[in-house]
């Protein structure tokens, strides 16, 4: 009779988890299609490493090890779940009847083991949520119920599963001991209990463990637990992590006939970025990385995840229909009448859930999506948004349009002219490739200046240095010179895909006229857009950012360096995000510096690297203002100098500037450079006499 | 509320000219072109009095050869809705001619209210707008900063020296438009897609009598470099003779 009744439950149960599933399933249709099932091994991979071996979870040293304890325990237990499941069925069914003693026995203790290290992290986690209340846990709206509700059935499932088997030892099924240790030594407790009492707590233990599974799995489509089911899809799906799609922008086609560019709601989004909702558990990893977030900005990844699962859940029940089952309103369901209806149609993700200002607090730096153990993309419904804003409502800051405007006329974001683009290299017997295309010649590479590098005084500066150190080396360079215009990166972070489009397609003709193969650029968002985004318009060329480059040419002693010693200088250098966590370009700069041996001595800020804080100018924030809470080039400044550094070194541009402003405001004195300056600076000037130089600063630079 | 706004394509203005070899104009090789200054904030001007009164339609015209159909589409994606080419080969510098062909045109399109940019920023005469309302025999007001239409009058401020002004007029009038009332909006590329579907109308400039031309264009002389007299207080003599007989402001 019992089993027809757990049968019957079972029934219910699924039935009600079906129904659930192929709800939010429907919910997710209302998004774009797009296709994720490209690069398969690539996909499998990140499942295997993010997914299983839970390497992203890890990054954090506290709750990443007991997270990922009780994600593996979870694993391990299901294999005890399917037996009970098949128990409830199936009259005294055990594992015992189909596994050799000895593998029956591993099942065993693996299951008693698994729940007991689990019911240690359940209360070490709850000790977290309850008493601790880390800062990254809060905010946003975010509640800690839904976790501490979910825990504590994780700890009853396995109180429940361990006083199941106590009392099954109690009630004379003979295992040993040591394969039970905690039953065992809990059986003992029972040995004074009366059989039919011991026979009742087994029999209560047991339903009690089967109906609590049973309820997780149906509480699940209404938590932010969901994340049990959805996490690993999620990351086989997403295109966060893999080369060629690492941060690059979607392609948008823009002949395609649209009221609506970008997206101003969740119907514009993917189906994956309405996945990632489902995904997202709230740890607010992601916040607690943001640098616009850490400095008191709105922007909070979290909140806009949290948000479009949010949107997706108010409007989704209107569009698809289907509001409730068995009479019984669903959360987020649509009741009531059309006006209702009409209303809730008429809300949108923008405005109402998340706000312009958010938007364009983004640096685009990617810490939070590096930092997602879920592989969520919080960076593309950003970047897609702004492009709602600026492609069909053209709005955005003040401060952005002269920026769009210039690129449009001089093919920079600032106003200054084309040919005021190689200035920098008067009397420097540096040719463009329209000279040498007419001497019927070609280089060995393209130096790709970029703008900044050509008109930014102080970036100049830089662009000279890596000039030397190629000149230096013997290498056969030429710039575009006039020719060169904007790639379009900042339109394209900016929203403005048409005026990005227009850039690039210009750069790419350019490029393919002289038939261009290798890219050399000291700028990493050149280097980026270049390199990853170009393949989108059919520019494909072998990019280098020149900090790997200066490291080649140091490694192959192709750079005459100096041989005196000097004194040692204490440098920090300061990760450019579009060079880390964009291109995982860490070792090169910090190696070239460190070949400028032994004159440097690196030091490492604590948020370095992979974790690295952004200088606050990426996403086009170099043409917006500041206005609200800290200065993130000052934060960032302010921790490069707690490490005691003489100098800082940078790879970027954008950084430059932004550190070396932060340090007037800051009233430093440290000064920042370039790893190309630094190296130029140890340049042996060739005299007379250098000719055996080459060679021995190439045995120097092997040591 | 029917609304013109006469507009001109015009190089970009912060680049250094080079005279053509004619002597007679500047050397367009390499040029940038763009709608001119102040007619973008007639535009912009005008696009905002239909928003705000909810009715009518912003119609744009200007006058050349099919390169200013570049010019025309920038404002059809601004939002204006129809746009009218005078065809003509080279534009005359003389401001009567250019009157007489948007004079032609305007009196045809029984418009409520005509905007102009208070002058060209490349040629800066200033005169067209006065040559029009002449012959369309209507009210002219000249580089109003801020502009109301209401119960079918206008009402206009000017900047004037020390102070302002405010002018009342009838409709319909010619106004000029200065910087300062709207900054002309960037164009959404919905803006931009809608642009394309929207009427261009070419028609051939019925120009005027040709009065006045150009017969010689120059740079002005490059500026000397700065000269160093000396250093500290020894220098002060020499350099108030200096100030006296050379620079001739003491």
């Amino acid at each position: 009779m019992s089993h027809v009744a757990f049968a019957l439950v079972l029934a219910l149960a699924l039935g009600f988890f079906s129904y659930n599933a192929q709800r939010l399933v429907r919910y997710l249709r209302i998004g774009h299609d797009e296709n994720r099932l490209n690069d398969i091994p690539r996909r499998a991979w990140n499942l295997l490493r993010i997914g299983i071996a839970q390497t992203k979870i890890l990054r954090d040293p506290l709750a990443g090890p007991v997270h990922a304890l009780v994600f593996w325990g979870f694993l391990v237990l299901q294999v005890g779940a399917l037996e009970i499941i098949a128990q409830g069925l199936i009259p005294g069914f055990t594992y015992a009847k189909i596994l050799p003693g000895p593998l029956y026995w591993l099942f065993l203790a693996s299951q008693e083991l698994t729940a007991a290290a689990v019911l240690a992290a359940v209360a070490l986690l709850l000790y977290r949520r309850i008493v601790v209340k880390p800062r990254r846990l809060q905010g946003d709206g975010v509640h800690s119920g839904d976790a501490i509700f979910i825990l504590s059935l994780i700890g009853a499932l396995m109180v429940t599963l361990l006083v199941t088997s106590a009392t099954d030892r109690a009630l004379g099924v003979d295992h040993p001991a040591a394969v039970q240790p905690l039953s065992a030594a809990l059986a003992q407790l029972f040995a004074s209990v009366p059989h039919g009492a011991v026979q009742a707590i087994h029999h209560v233990s047991w339903w009690l463990h089967a109906l609590l599974i049973l309820t997780f799995l149906n509480y699940l489509p209404y938590s932010k637990h969901l994340h049990v089911i959805v996490s690993l899809p999620n990351t086989f799906l997403s295109n966060t992590s893999g080369p060629g799609t690492v941060g690059a922008m979607k392609k948008m086609d823009l002949e395609q006939e649209t009221e609506v560019f970008g997206a101003a709601d969740v119907t514009h989004l993917s189906w994956k970025n309405l996945l990632d909702g489902y995904s997202c558990t709230e740890c607010g990893r992601c916040t607690s990385v943001c640098p616009a977030n850490i400095t008191g900005k709105a922007l909070s990844p979290r909140k806009i995840v949290v948000n479009t699962r949010q949107r997706l859940l108010e409007v989704a029940p209107a569009i698809v229909g289907g509001d409730d089952v068995f009479g019984m309103p669903f959360i987020g369901a649509a009741r009531g009448d059309a006006e209702s209806r009409a209303a809730l149609l008429d809300h949108k993700l923008l405005d109402n859930f998340i706000t312009e200002e958010e938007l364009w607090s983004c640096t685009s730096c990617r810490a939070c999506v590096y930092e997602c153990p879920v592989s969520i993309d919080q960076l593309e419904i950003i970047n897609e948004m702004r492009r709602n804003l600026v492609l069909t409502e053209s709005r955005f800051p003040e401060e952005v349009q002269p920026a769009f405007e210039s690129l449009e006329r001089n093919g920079s974001p600032w106003a200054f002219q084309p040919s005021e683009r190689a200035q920098w290299a008067e009397g420097m017997d540096i040719p463009t490739m329209a000279e040498l295309w007419e001497r019927g010649e070609r280089p060995d590479i393209l130096f790709w200046v970029g703008c900044m590098g050509s008109f930014d005084d102080r970036a100049k500066k830089t662009t000279v240095a890596f000039a030397r150190i190629l000149q230096a080396a013997g290498i056969k360079f030429a710039i575009l010179g006039q020719e060169e215009t904007c790639n379009g990166d900042p339109a394209r972070r900016m929203g403005n895909e048409y005026l990005y489009q227009m850039l690039a397609q210009q750069a790419i003709e350019t490029l393919n006229r002289y038939e261009v193969f290798t890219i050399v650029t000291s700028c990493p968002h050149c280097f980026h857009q270049i390199g990853n985004e170009f393949p989108q318009f059919g520019g494909n060329y072998e990019v280098i950012h020149h900090s790997t480059y200066i490291e080649r040419l140091l490694a192959d002693g192709m750079v005459p360096l100096k041989h005196e010693t000097g004194e040692k200088l204490v440098m920090a250098y300061h990760d450019s995000c579009y060079l880390g966590r964009y291109n995982d370009v860490y070792d090169a700069p910090r190696e070239a510096l460190k070949r400028a041996l032994p004159v440097v001595q690196l030091v490492e800020a604590p948020r370095s690297r992979d974790k690295g804080l952004c200088c606050g100018a990426g996403g086009g924030r170099m043409w917006m203002e500041e206005r609200v809470g800290q200065r993130i080039n000052v934060e960032r400044k302010k921790e490069l100098l707690a490490t005691g550094a003489e100098a800082v070194a940078v790879a970027c541009p954008f950084c430059m500037t932004m550190l070396n402003d932060a340090g007037m405001k800051l009233e430093s004195t440290v000064p920042v450079y370039d790893i190309a300056e630094v190296v130029a600076a140890r340049i042996e000037a060739r005299s007379g006499d250098g000719e055996a130089r080459p060679s021995e600063g190439r045995s120097e630079a092997g040591e | 509320m029917k609304i013109a706004v006469c507009i001109k394509r015009v190089p970009e203005m912060d680049v250094n000219f080079k005279i053509a070899a004619s002597g007679k104009g500047v050397d367009e090789a390499g040029l940038k072109w763009d709608m001119s200054d102040f007619d973008g904030y007639a535009v912009e001007a005008a696009l905002q009095l239909t928003e705000k009164l909810g009715a009518g339609e912003v119609h744009v015209i200007s006058l050349g050869g099919d390169v200013v159909q570049e010019t025309l589409r920038k404002a059809l994606s601004m939002g204006a809705a129809k746009a009218v080419q005078l065809k003509c080969d080279a534009v005359p510098y003389d401001a009567f001619a250019i009157a007489a062909a948007l004079a032609a045109e305007l009196k045809a399109g029984g418009y409520d209210l005509i905007m102009f940019g208070k002058m060209s920023i490349d040629g800066a005469n200033g005169v067209t707008q006065f040559v029009v309302a002449e012959l369309l025999g209507l009210p002219l007001v000249h580089a109003c900063s801020k502009l109301e239409i209401a119960g079918g009058k206008g009402t206009a401020r000017r900047e004037i020296e020390g102070g302002g002004e405010l002018v009342a007029f009838p409709l319909p009038a010619v106004v000029s438009i200065d910087e300062g009332i709207a900054r002309p909006r960037y164009p959404s590329l919905k803006g931009i897609m809608a642009a394309k579907k929207k009427p261009l109308e070419v028609r051939p400039a019925q120009l005027g009598e040709v009065r006045l031309t150009v017969e010689k264009m120059e740079l002005p002389p490059a500026r000397a470099a700065g000269r160093i007299i000396g250093e500290g207080a020894g220098a002060v003599p020499e350099l108030v003779k200096l100030l006296q007989t050379e620079a001739k402001v003491l």
